[in-house]
């Protein structure tokens, strides 16, 4: 979330797209119902009409894997209507940029794409530039090769009607959103997009998330109380794990992962670190370099020095282009390359699209430890369905860990809160935390390697000092050692910080080996005032629920991300009402003018705003050029969203183009990888959700007697008309198949499915929740990954698990 | 850390501010008896009160566990009205807390190890199971340690052990675990939000 | 004189996510029964000695053919004259003076079963079957008498659930329904001068459940 889930109630729109946060964020709802109460409208765009759209001013149905059509043409609304904030997009985006030459768009293909590598040359893509570097602009958006005016002639292509073709959207419904988000382009209204998985899972998900941010630039509603975009994350602490780099591709702090070509630390820094002609840009990430460093030195402590380039070289290199993503890891372990796997609270034999390759893979391992608070379908896939435990020569060891309320430390809310929890009692019976687990796993590794084993220098020089008096894992002692410590005594500026104390925040971290810090982006969460992370403090000083002393908010506390933009060229709030930021001009003192200084939540960075053009700076602090992107030449597949269809999908045809799926896409094409489109076979379009009641595979929750009381089953939602054409009864068991898999289900048919009318075919869609296993309970059910697809975006690599196509028939004999 | 009395007291739910709750501490009449019944309400108010936060989505909610000091054992977990985002609050996963915790028979409870083409769960001991993972750890990284790829550029890296995991551990839990993972060299490290 | 407490249930703010159906069973120590999905989310399918609480959904289709789905979280009304306790004279159930909670105290087991249920418009009661003892929601009268809400009403996150003084939320029903009658003509209370769980519904009290407004 660029905003937070308080700032919801500051709302004059709010478009709940891509997520149905009623039923799987339900007290998201206090607040977008008092954004409600103020007056504010709701809208819900989903294919099935849900808890969310129960409480919508507006729903509007749309077929699953239609999204960018359903937002290019509200793009293309807002242009042709002029709804667009002007002086916002003039001043604070890249609408005035000139795209080079080399950039066209034909038939639904970007200048640049070899099809022999189904990948682009985003050189193609490229701005131009003035000798000096500077990007050229014509800050009247007439060029003819300015984005804005590329954006208009790319969107001009998404009229209603051949929008609400696509989707299957009414164009009625269309223009009743396009009016009502539209009307938040002025500087007195804020709109917001609260958007999960539905968005996410899909060949397309990046661009359907772009398409949205490009909207929220065009009406002025990134960095204001009351807008932004604001991914719903899913699980408790899916946001601080990826914030500490538990993904292949990054390091904490989201430094992008060493390869292979970068020799050494200098060409690594090289290639992470931007640069910029514009001398308004902040180009905030231009630090990255200390980061590093300072990362290294909480890695290898007083090992890392300047002369063996702080340990880089211990550091595993990627190739060049390599990815170790989930789909690809699961397909090298099929492929039987992987011999060692840990599933550290997770649950891939449920959670993994097409899961039975899943659950194959993990008995072509030698090895598997599972770690968890309960059972799971992946920890005792042994003895899962339709498989003999005396054909597994998988060896498993399942370790109990303690639960939440058994162990001490924070967690990363999707408002970017840290809030410390605090231990209520001892983990039950053997369990441990999982802190005590990795300590003493690797004290033991380190001892093997002590005597010898392969490169054994990372292992052996890694700073593992993470325990208390007693032997025991200390969370406390890892905080600090993430914030950062002062590593000698230093002055900076006119203050001296001794060597051995915390360092106050980010802006002091050092690329000489003076500082360390375990992740730049906490830096400030426990320092010299404590622990920030367990603060309970209730001031509200702006009045819009910032809070700014409970608990603590990377990055440096601040509240509502890129703040600069809520304001005008000279700092002052556009919506004086809803000021969350205001730049006030210095008073004289004794003849002399102090400089001024930011008011209201922690602004991104401090200089003054931009009417100053010395000392003034962009407000896009993150991008090298200062401003935001509504031209993204940085994706796979494209700089401006384009539709594509799913790769399983009900049409033959995409009507926006002849390029029919996603042209950058891999697909896998092994024995397992089958996928279908437009079979007689697989007539109806599947997808999938969750139920309030149920968390993810359903790992925790099945286990719990009011929980599984109140959701028991697995279960499909289908329309009357789908359930009349199949002759199936509400509430009888169903077979559900995709050319993947099949499952049973209970069918649950429903007014709150529609079919859909796709130009003059019905198409039908099917929606079913994956949060169960064959596990737990009896007669549950099974995982719906048994249908999905393992295909995943070109850039995420995230599954296309919420459009795929299925079947449904009644069971032989009956209910 | 402590949370004081007043801050389980009354406070979201309620219409209107500064609500005066008329029957407080006065004499309950003919159900009286029956009041005397519930043991939980009395227990309550010598429980130990902590803090925690939600461990399904991430909205954050704040949760107050209470703790019966003398058993060791949670008796009750409910919404933490101090809490700004909830104030109280809770979905039906958050408030089922309860059933994660020692309350639930079926928690994992044991260290357990199942043998090649068994088919059955042995009881082992933390410290055979983890030194029997750090061994299998060690073979598996030496007998196949990448030094140098197929351009001849030096990557020391080990392809042939995987880690998923994990958004519901702590953040102060994670950092180490991604420290450790790559000093061992792997590359193949992803977790929930890849999914 | 106190008027004892009263709690709004307003339907048109419940999003379904059943914290109050759990946080009944948590705060209570209610265990979970078996069920299977029979079509529906509504589960349990009823009430029972170890369900006071549960949320029933309705939907269909409104004239113009877009679908509608209701939520009603079911529970004890906390009549102000109890039909239960007319079955009731030495005690079975009781009606607290101060609070006005309605509640079954163990001797409840010698009471007629099918008779009491009878006499409650709303169909409420239920009993034990092993035990004969008969249950229901107590208002949470061991909280509401210890300075704490109604376990239901805390769970609540977007104020669909209100717990208060009887005249304050009579006067907050009245003005959410003045409020909801611009969008919603059929807009109204359910027998506030009756109960003290007083439910808003924007649509005909049958569309939610069979009993909202009694049989």
């Amino acid at each position: 979330m660029t905003n937070h889930w308080i700032d919801l109630k500051n709302s004059d729109c709010i478009l709940i797209m891509g997520s149905n946060a009623a039923a799987n964020h339900p007290i998201s709802m206090k607040w977008v119902q008092k954004a409600k109460d103020n007056g504010g409208i709701l809208i819900s765009v989903d294919p099935r009409y849900t808890q969310t759209s129960t409480k919508a001013d507006i729903y509007a149905p749309l077929r699953s894997g239609t999204d960018i059509p359903f937002l290019g043409g509200m793009i293309k609304y807002i242009l042709d209507n002029e709804k667009y904030f002007k002086d916002y997009v003039v001043n604070y985006t890249n609408a005035s940029f000139i795209v080079g030459s080399k950039f066209d768009f034909q038939d639904g293909l970007f200048a640049g794409y070899d099809p022999k590598t189904r990948s682009y040359d985003k050189t193609f893509w490229a701005f131009e530039r003035e000798q000096d570097g500077r990007v050229k602009r014509d800050d009247t958006l007439q060029d003819a090769r300015c984005v804005y005016q590329l954006l208009k002639k790319h969107y001009s292509r998404y009229t209603p009607e051949l929008v609400s073709s696509i989707t299957g959207t009414p164009v009625p419904d269309l223009l009743k959103v396009y009016e009502a988000y539209a009307s938040t382009g002025t500087k007195d209204k804020a709109g917001t997009i609260m958007y999960a998985m539905g968005w996410t899972q899909h060949t397309v998900g990046v661009q359907n998330i772009r398409t949205m941010c490009m909207i929220q630039l065009l009406l002025g509603n990134m960095g204001i109380a009351g807008g932004g975009v604001n991914a719903l994350r899913g699980e408790a602490n899916v946001q601080g794990s990826t914030d500490q780099g538990l993904l292949f591709h990054i390091l904490p702090g989201y430094l992008a992962y060493p390869r292979a070509n970068q020799a050494n630390m200098e060409a690594y820094l090289k290639a992470i670190t931007p640069k910029t002609a514009e001398p308004m840009s902040a180009n905030w990430p231009q630090n990255l370099p200390k980061y590093f460093v300072s990362l290294m030195k909480t890695f290898w402590g007083d090992k890392a020095t300047k002369e063996n380039d702080f340990g880089y070289g211990w550091l595993p290199k990627l190739d060049a282009g390599q990815n170790c993503s989930w789909l690809n890891l699961f397909d090298a372990m099929y492929e039987g390359s992987i011999k060692g796997f840990f599933a550290w609270g997770q649950n891939p034999a449920c959670s993994g699209a097409n899961a039975h390759k899943v659950r194959q893979a993990l008995g072509k391992l030698d090895w598997l430890v599972n770690l968890n608070i309960f059972d799971n379908e992946t920890g005792s896939f042994w003895k899962g369905p339709g498989i003999d435990p005396k054909k597994i020569k998988t060896e498993v060891f399942m370790l109990p860990c303690a639960a939440s309320v058994e162990k001490e430390g924070s967690i990363s809310n999707s408002g970017r809160w840290a809030q410390w929890r605090y231990k209520a009692v001892d983990a039950s019976g053997m369990a441990k935390p999982d802190g005590d687990i990795l300590v003493e796993l690797f004290d033991k590794i380190r001892a093997l390697y002590k005597k010898d084993g392969k490169f054994p220098e990372p292992i052996l020089n890694l700073k593992w000092d993470y325990v208390d008096a007693k032997g025991h894992f200390d969370p406390h002692n890892v905080a600090k050692e993430i914030n950062g410590y002062f590593l000698k005594d230093v002055k900076i500026g006119e203050t001296e910080y001794k060597k051995g104390t915390p360092v106050p925040g980010f802006a002091l971290l050092q690329a000489d080996g003076s500082t360390s810090s375990g992740n730049w982006i906490y830096s400030q969460s426990y320092n010299a005032a404590g622990n920030n992370m367990a603060r309970r403090k209730k001031d509200d000083p702006t009045g819009l629920g910032l809070y700014p002393e409970w608990s603590w908010a990377w990055p440096v506390n601040r509240r509502i991300i890129y703040n600069r933009a809520s304001t005008d060229l000279n700092g002052q709030p556009w919506n004086p009402k809803r000021a969350l930021l205001k730049w006030e001009e210095g008073k004289e003192v004794d003849g002399k003018k102090q400089p001024g200084k930011w008011v209201g939540d922690v602004p991104d960075g401090p200089w003054p705003p931009m009417s100053d053009t010395k000392a003034g700076r962009y407000p896009f602090i993150m991008k090298p050029d200062g401003l935001a992107s509504i031209f993204g030449p940085g994706l796979a597949d494209g700089p401006f969203p384009e539709h594509y269809e799913p790769l399983e999908c009900p049409v033959p045809k995409n009507q926006m183009s002849n390029q029919f799926t996603n042209p950058t896409i891999k697909i896998f094409a092994g024995a397992m990888d089958k996928h279908l489109t437009c079979d007689p076979r697989f007539p109806f379009v599947g997808t999938t959700y969750r139920v309030t009641e149920h968390w993810q595979t359903g790992i925790m929750t099945r286990w719990q007697p009011w929980l599984i009381e109140a959701q028991p089953q697995m279960f499909v939602e289908m329309s009357e008309e789908l359930a009349k054409l199949r002759g199936i009864k509400n509430g009888e068991k169903v077979k559900v198949s995709s050319v993947r898999g099949e499952l049973e289900a209970v069918a649950i048919v429903t007014t709150r499915f529609r079919p859909f009318k796709i130009g003059d075919v019905t198409v039908h869609e099917v929606g079913m929740p994956w949060c169960f296993g064959w596990m737990t309970p009896k007669n549950g059910g099974e995982s719906v990954n048994l249908l999905t697809p393992n295909v995943g975006d070109p850039n995420t690599m995230i599954p296309e698990s919420k459009a795929f196509m299925v079947n449904v028939t009644k069971m032989e004999g009956g209910a | 850390m402590t949370v004081s009395r007043r801050e389980f007291l009354v406070i979201s739910g309620v219409a209107g501010a500064g609500l005066a709750l008329s029957s407080l501490g006065i004499d309950m009449g003919p159900v009286k008896a029956y009041a005397q019944e519930l043991k939980k309400i009395d227990k309550m108010k010598s429980a130990k009160q902590s803090t925690t936060i939600c461990p399904y989505c991430a909205v954050g909610c704040g949760l107050i566990c209470s703790t019966d000091t003398k058993a060791k054992k949670i008796i009750n977990i409910e919404g933490d009205p101090d809490h700004p985002i909830n104030e109280g609050a809770l979905c039906a996963k958050g408030a089922s807390l309860f059933q994660t915790t020692s309350n639930n028979p079926d928690r994992l409870k044991k260290v357990l190890y199942r043998a090649p083409g068994s088919d059955k769960w042995q009881e082992k001991s933390w410290e055979w199971a983890l030194g029997e993972i750090a061994k299998r750890v060690k073979a598996t990284r030496d007998g196949n340690f990448i030094e140098k790829n197929a351009k001849g550029e030096t990557v020391n890296r080990v392809e042939a052990i995987a880690h998923i995991g994990s958004a519901a551990l702590d953040n102060e839990e994670l950092w180490p675990l991604q420290a450790m993972m790559r000093a061992l060299g792997l590359v193949y490290i992803e977790h929930q939000a890849r999914i | 004189m106190s008027e004892g407490y009263s709690i709004l249930v307003d339907t048109s703010k419940c999003t379904a996510c059943r914290g109050c159906q759990i946080a009944c069973k948590q705060w209570n120590g209610l265990p979970g029964t078996q069920t299977k999905n029979e079509g529906t989310y509504e589960n349990p399918v009823d009430l029972s000695a170890d369900t006071w609480k549960i949320l029933r959904y309705s939907e269909g289709t409104v004239p113009s053919g877009a679908p509608f789905w209701y939520f009603f979280s079911e529970q004890c009304r906390h009549c102000l004259s109890p039909g239960c306790m007319a079955e009731s004279e030495k005690g079975e159930i009781v009606q607290d003076e101060k609070t006005g909670a309605v509640i079954f105290t163990p001797k409840t087991k010698s009471l007629n079963y099918d008779a009491t249920r009878e006499g409650c418009p709303y169909d409420i009661p239920r009993q034990n079957p092993k035990t004969k003892e008969l249950f229901k929601c107590t208002m949470c009268f061991d909280r509401i008498t210890n300075n704490m809400i109604p376990a239901c009403v805390k769970s609540c996150p977007t104020g669909a659930m209100v717990f208060g003084e009887r005249p304050e939320i009579l006067e907050t029903a009245k003005a959410r329904v003045q409020e909801l009658s611009k969008k919603y003509p059929n807009a109204k209370a359910i027998n506030p001068d009756e109960v003290r769980v007083i439910y808003i519904v924007t649509d005909d009290p049958k569309k939610y459940w069979k009993f909202a407004a009694g049989k």
